[in-house]
């Protein structure tokens, strides 16, 4: 039986080749899907940039993943999502191939959307079922949800609550995405690492 | 002596708590986290009620221990701490003991002396583990990667 590939997740530590890899991976299994299925539309690739331009050293990262996937020869549909996944509802087709990039900047920018708001357990709560939501419903509208984050869990515990909540959030996030997900990854130096599920 | 280790918030304590079924195996789980070590070592027949024990965040012991102790005499009560746990679980087939540590060693190097003394000597604390127990394990997000 043909495994149905609906959610890959993709870690790894800051330029650690994670989002190139992810990006290949995107266009490879559009490919095999095109491949097997010429009679049909093409399967479209779409990218959900949850980065926003705030600064300058933010518009040049974000122009060097641009620059890349421009490179690509690719034609990737990009959305602007800094917040609210579930907006992204009706946008995509089942045979599309799906990437997000990241879930830290997604989560950053839903942490701060409501002030100080992210100290209370329950606004925490409702947050990560919120985005869990999100991620849920892009799954059922298309091919395939590559999804790709950060290891940011191997350094000395900071007293500072800001980060403390963030971490904690974000672990879980990534727990439950790795049970979701049918691979997951671990990109270290370039080298994806299968940590679950088969090529 | 079976060792848990990998990044904080990663399901190191949840997968311990699954693989070996805890909710149904009589045990002994001994939370270290923002607290000192009791004199365990010493005290173990007063302590011990299980023959199952757990001893989770031992990282936050050596937190303490760098406030107060030397690099050295903290690798000797460590060491001296695994070899009577380790001879405890030895004496009884039916004995078992778990250790977790959190990892946090990948991260820059940290601005206050305490806290890099803190860092190096969990380091080598958990090569010291990892040489007597006959299991070790890295948890990813809930997936267990067996090293040793």
């Amino acid at each position: 039986m043909e495994e149905r590939l609906s959610l890959i997740f993709v870690s790894g530590g800051v330029r650690s080749g994670k989002s190139s890899f992810a990006e290949e991976l995107a266009i490879k299994i559009a490919r095999q899907y095109d491949a097997h299925n010429s009679s049909q539309s093409d399967c479209i690739l779409h990218y959900i940039a949850a980065g926003q331009a705030s600064d300058e050293e933010m518009k040049a990262r974000i122009a060097h993943h641009q620059r890349n996937r421009n490179e690509s020869k690719v034609n990737w549909k990009t959305w602007e999502q800094p917040i609210g996944l579930k907006r992204l509802e009706d946008v995509f087709d089942i045979t599309d191939v799906v990437l997000l990039d990241c879930l830290t900047t997604l989560l950053n920018n839903e942490f701060f959307r409501e002030g100080e708001k992210w100290r209370n357990p329950s606004f925490q709560a409702q947050l990560m079922e919120d985005i869990i939501e999100g991620i849920e419903m892009i799954v059922s509208s298309c091919q395939t949800l590559i999804i790709v984050s950060n290891e940011v869990f191997y350094e000395p515990y900071s007293d500072n609550e800001l980060t403390m909540i963030y971490k904690k959030m974000l672990g879980k996030l990534h727990q439950k995405l790795v049970r979701m997900a049918n691979r997951a990854y671990l990109v270290e130096v370039g080298i994806p690492i299968l940590m679950k599920g088969d090529h | 002596m079976h060792f848990v280790t990998g990044g904080a918030f990663n399901g190191k304590s949840q997968w311990v708590k699954e693989y070996y079924k805890l909710n149904e195996t009589p045990h002994q789980w001994i939370s270290v986290y923002g607290g000192e070590l009791p004199n365990l070592w010493t005290e173990k027949e007063a302590i011990y009620q299980q023959p199952f024990m757990v001893f989770d965040g031992i990282e936050s012991v050596f937190k303490v221990w760098v406030q107060k102790y030397d690099v050295s005499d903290i690798r000797d009560m460590w060491r001296s701490f695994i070899d009577s746990w380790n001879e405890w679980e030895q004496n009884d087939p039916q004995r078992n003991v778990v250790i977790i540590g959190t990892d946090f060693s990948k991260g820059i190097v940290p601005l206050q002396a305490l806290d890099r003394k803190w860092r190096d000597v969990t380091g080598w604390a958990y090569q010291d583990i990892v040489s007597v127990a006959e299991r070790v394990e890295i948890v990813w997000y809930g997936i267990a990667r067996q090293i040793k």
